[in-house]
């Protein structure tokens, strides 16, 4: 229990500390303190390896009100001031409607926090990974053009985001969870602003209107629950399974594919980018989106056959059609943020899979996706800073450059696909359980057309980086520095990923073998690349004989601005299907 | 015996190559060249100068070969068929990521064909993968082998793997990624001598991966294999023969479209008893 | 092991049009069809420098072909074989002496073999290339350029000194190894 107070307390005093210090020495040293006592205590949180549970003091509840109203006035303010019309409605409706909860009076809740498997894997992956990107984050904010205060403002908000996200995953009451969400929601507000800009504006006020379609739907959640069964336990939602719960959860579940940026609402997502780097990978790694798949596989015992199939479908829908999307985009973090909506797409299809594997399957994709988004952002930022890389088609000579960034990269992009990395052998064991579950629906054929289709057209589009990144000529090194805390937090990426294969072993029957094998493939590369091959000649590639320098650029296979509409269409209509089942 | 047949699987893997190179010469009417052709490439290109662009396409190169040969072995041994087909898929990767490491032309747009190709036959042989799943309810190549010949209830996931193995072996109508003298051997095009002769050595590795896919379809039956298997290699050499190349779009839409369906049909079938 | 008796067969062909009128590369053509069948030799037309052994060039080297030609001729690995094929390759033929045209390509490349006629016939090109087969089994790996035996001038407060620009070569005949330290590409490579 004290681990968890922790967990939730320490970023937040974090943060206040990090807000008032001047020194830059002193803050990240304290930063560094903090984030390394978070990774101990989420390290021992999951040795330890119980379930916790227990009830918040009853006077918390009483200041989470206060919070949430005052959440709810803030987004009113915002959206009357930025004149956004659907900010203020929404922000309206969700007062109305939380005061009519709020009203209401549900039975004492047994317990708030309760803390078991799935949750303690999402503290790890949100304090660890969290963590090193915060560290990454202090280099990367020195060297934004801003003030003092608004620099260590930013790395405060990192930790706030952090203790949010150990709230949202370990409570247990709709009530908390509602305000854990409409938090996360201000946070990536606050952040995506964090320019102030014209465009970060815009785009900060477009997440912030399509997240609170997601709270509308959790308080909608919370009134059906709180009429039918005056409860606003999670748990106790999930076990009445009768038709009002079945609603209620469908209900959920459309948060969830708000917060995951699913196929109508990935445009938040997406416009995140105008935001600092270290933003975008927060989003995209260990936290905000990672909410979906988590929302997913704790409902997923209480679906219903129909639910379940709907959410598979559309799930692995968005993986593929998010995939192609991704192909036509020229910008690297869209790319990224592309593929993050395809693969939660993916961990929400698994997730709402009717077995016993499939809790483990997202929980490894979860985390996974978790490192190797992680490591391929702190990239981008290091392309951006160090290069001034942002767009494909400006990435001239890196490899002359930074080998060391182009081998992250592609390590980045491997470890989402290749064995023996964690994410693959997630999806890998996706395939074998969607195939052991056709005799059950002939629709799991279509999900695992989806799922394979998907998953090369993923493979298109990393390579649809590399070819800009690998391609080199013969000599010509020109090597540029890279700031160390930008390498160390790389490398400490590089290094969970290397533990996750060997963490992998024994998992489903994975041998040894399987992983050591395709491990000595892919990391011997790097390695022999120390050897020069000296005895051999140069030569220049081969022009037809010509003498010129031949441009390299990537392909597009863009999508026609029609087939991107349709795409929205059939996931509107299959977010409908799932309203609908909830309904029936 | 196994190791035994995996040290000499590029060897046969060539021998297949100086077969196939005479019985195509002789559908043409020709003479063609001797049995042992491939192997006095190979000792020639040993004998020449190397060069090389840069130390990592090389390797990557290195890298294809020897991860082909593992998949090989892979099935030789008779492992998970899933897996087998995801290092196969690192194999090509490695390949691709070689041709995408030079500033070479004609090597990103064999690179790129590559991978265009790997988005026509990837799926499919996952699915071919499930097709076996679905009947015998494991993924043991092993122990497909010891049971019965599959092909009368998975010959349309059999049709499927028909388009995938053009595909592999580059031949014509689906050669479009090698396509000689239009792209100058696409991905190989930079490699020269000792390092050229990985890929070419990879060659015939793909001819020993993609017929011992096919000698699946035959369960335990060693007739039926040889059956399989020579039929199915004249039928490539005269397909090869008698179409031209097609673009890659038309490959994809070809060997999706029909692949597809005849897989999911198959799928159907299988898991409901039709 | 001794592989050099195996370069005889299995010949690979890159084939350069350096100018020509096109004659010759029909009969190249012809000799490659089924009638003559120059796949039993194991010939193979690559088409690509990097894994030719025989350079067969046709044309009189026009201006424009002329790095080219070069260009290509360096991206082969040695051992290799340079076929001048046809009239107007081995000395201008029709072409000779007209203002855009070099007379042969042996002003740039070293030639092995010469196949004179215009539009030289598939017989004599099979004949050729199995000359220059017997050529290229003497060969040496080594570069066969004289450009190895030079080393560059070097430039000092603005004097340029070449009198050092004959390298010296072991006395007990052509020794490759001892050369290699010394040549300018050696130097070049080690630079980088
Ligand atoms: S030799 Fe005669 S036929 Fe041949 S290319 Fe020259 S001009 Fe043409």
């Amino acid at each position: 229990m004290s681990l968890i107070a922790l967990l939730l307390t320490l970023p937040l005093a974090g943060a206040a500390i990090i807000l008032l210090v001047r020194a830059v020495r002193v803050r990240d040293l304290l930063a560094f303190l903090t984030v390394v006592i978070l990774v101990a205590l989420s390290i021992a949180q999951y040795t330890g390896g119980m379930t916790v549970r227990f009830a918040l003091p009853h006077s918390l509840h009483t200041i989470f009100m206060a919070a949430d109203i005052l959440l709810l006035l803030f987004f009113l303010w915002r959206g009357m001031h930025e004149e956004s019309r659907p900010v203020a409605l929404l922000a309206l409706l969700q007062l109305l409607l939380y005061l009519y909860v709020s009203g209401t009076d549900p039975q004492a809740h047994p317990f708030d926090i309760e803390v078991g498997y799935i949750s303690r894997i999402m503290l790890l992956v949100i304090n660890i990974v969290g963590g090193i990107i915060i560290l990454y984050a202090l280099e990367y904010i020195e060297s934004e053009e801003m003030e003092r205060m608004k620099k260590n403002g930013f790395i405060a908000l990192l930790f706030f985001f952090l203790s949010v996200m150990n709230l949202i995953v370990t409570t247990d009451n709709l009530e908390i969870f509602f305000l854990a969400f409409e938090l996360t929601t201000l946070l990536s507000y606050l952040l995506i602003r964090y320019r102030g800009d014209e465009l970060a504006r815009a785009n900060a006020i477009r997440a912030l209107w399509m997240n609170q379609i997601g709270g509308v739907a959790i308080l909608a959640a919370m009134i059906i629950s709180v009429k039918s069964y005056h409860t606003l336990s999670f748990d106790a939602l999930l076990t009445f399974g009768s038709s009002w719960g079945v609603a209620a959860i469908a209900v959920l579940i459309i948060a969830a594919f708000v917060k995951g940026a699913s196929l109508p609402f990935e445009k938040w997502l997406l416009g995140a980018m105008v935001a600092p780097t270290p933003v975008s990978a927060i989003l995209h790694s260990a936290t905000m989106v990672k909410i979906a798949p988590y929302i997913i596989l704790k409902l997923a015992p209480a679906f219903t056959p129909f639910l379940s199939h709907t959410v598979t479908l559309f799930g692995s829908f968005v993986f593929m059609t998010a995939s192609v999307m991704a192909l036509g985009r020229d910008y690297f973090k869209e790319i990224l943020g592309l593929s993050t909506v395809a693969l939660l797409g993916l961990m929400m299809a698994m997730a709402a899979i009717d077995a016993t594997e499939s809790v483990q399957i997202v929980l490894v994709l979860i985390v996974f996706h978790a490192i190797s988004k992680a490591l391929l952002f702190l990239q981008a930022g290091i392309l951006e800073k160090s290069f001034h890389f942002k767009y494909l088609s400006d990435f001239e000579y890196l490899y002359e450059r930074s080998p060391m960034s182009v081998w992250m990269i592609v390590i980045g992009f491997a470890s989402l696909t290749l064995p023996p990395f964690g994410a693959f052998w997630g999806k890998f064991f996706s395939l074998e359980l969607l195939i052991s579950m056709i005799s059950q629906s002939p629709l799991y054929i279509l999900v695992l057309v989806f799922i394979t289709l998907g998953s090369v057209f993923l493979t298109l589009l990393y390579f649809k980086v590399l070819t800009r990144v690998l391609s080199h000529s013969t000599g010509k090194t020109e090597k540029v520095a890279i700031p160390a805390l930008f390498r160390y937090s790389s490398y400490a990426l590089f290094g969970l990923l290397t533990v996750g294969i060997l963490l992998m072993s024994g998992w489903n029957g994975v041998g040894v073998f399987e992983l050591l094998l395709p491990a000595l493939l892919i990391f011997v590369i790097p390695l022999l690349l120390r050897w020069q091959l000296r005895s051999s000649e140069r030569v220049g590639e081969y022009r037809c004989g010509e003498k010129d320098e031949a441009e390299i650029g990537a392909y597009y296979f863009a999508l026609p601005e029609a087939q991107v509409r349709r795409a929205h269409y059939a996931a509107a209509a299959l977010i409908a299907l799932v309203l609908l089942g909830g309904m029936l | 015996m196994n190791t035994v047949w995996i040290i000499l699987a590029p060897l046969i893997g060539g021998l297949l190559y100086g077969v196939e190179r005479i019985v195509r010469a002789r559908m043409q009417g020709r003479k063609g060249p001797p049995l042992l052709q491939p192997f006095y490439d190979m000792f020639k290109l040993l004998d020449k100068r190397p060069l090389l662009v840069n130390p990592a396409h090389v390797l990557l190169g290195i890298m294809h070969f020897i991860t082909l040969w593992i998949a090989v072995g892979l099935i030789i041994t008779g492992t998970n068929l899933l897996f087998v087909i995801f290092v196969h898929l690192l194999a090509s990767i490695f390949l691709v990521a070689s041709g995408f490491s030079v500033r070479s032309v004609y090597s990103h747009i064999g690179a790129n064909r590559e991978l265009l190709t790997m988005v026509a036959y990837e799926p499919l042989l996952i699915l071919i993968a499930a097709g076996f799943y679905l009947k015998n309810g494991y993924f043991s190549i092993e122990l497909i082998h010891e049971g019965e010949p599959l092909l009368g209830s998975l010959w349309m996931l059999f049709g499927a793997l028909l388009l995938v193995i053009p595909i592999k072996l580059k031949k014509s109508p689906f050669d479009a990624a090698e396509a000689h003298q239009e792209i100058v051997g696409g991905v190989e095009v930079e490699y020269s001598g000792v390092y050229f002769e990985f890929l070419y050595m990879a060659k015939w590795l793909e001819y020993i991966f993609v017929y011992l896919l096919v000698i699946l379809f035959a369960g335990n039956s060693v007739m039926m294999a040889i059956v399989l298997v020579s039929s199915v290699f004249l039928l490539v050499n005269l397909v090869d023969n008698a179409t031209a190349r097609v673009r890659i779009p038309h490959l994809i839409a070809i060997t999706l479209g029909i692949g597809l369906t005849l897989s999911i049909l198959n799928l159907i079938g299988v898991g409901y008893g039709l | 092991m001794d592989f050099s008796r195996y370069r005889k067969r299995s010949p690979w062909i890159l084939h350069y049009n350096a100018g020509s009128c096109n004659g010759c590369d029909i009969e190249i053509l012809a000799a490659l069809s089924p009638r003559y069948d120059l796949e039993r030799f194991g010939v193979l037309n690559s088409g690509n420098p990097k894994q030719s052994d025989i350079f067969l060039v046709t044309g009189p080297v026009t201006y424009r072909s002329r790095e080219r030609l070069v260009e290509l001729y360096n991206q082969m690995p040695e051992p290799k074989v340079v076929i001048a094929l046809g009239s107007c390759t081995c000395t201008g033929g029709v072409f000779r002496g007209m203002y855009n045209v070099e007379d042969g390509i042996d002003r740039y490349i070293p030639v092995d073999v010469y196949i004179p006629g215009c539009a030289a016939s598939p017989e004599l090109i099979i004949d050729g290339v199995v000359q220059a087969l017997d050529i290229l089994e003497k060969k040496t790996k080594e570069r066969e350029n004289a450009k190895r035996l030079y080393s560059e001038p070097t430039t000092e407060n603005g004097i340029t000194d070449r009198s050092n620009s004959a390298q010296k070569i072991g006395t007990g005949g052509f020794s490759p190894e001892e050369m290699k330290p010394n040549s300018p590409e050696r130097r070049e490579n080690e630079e980088d």
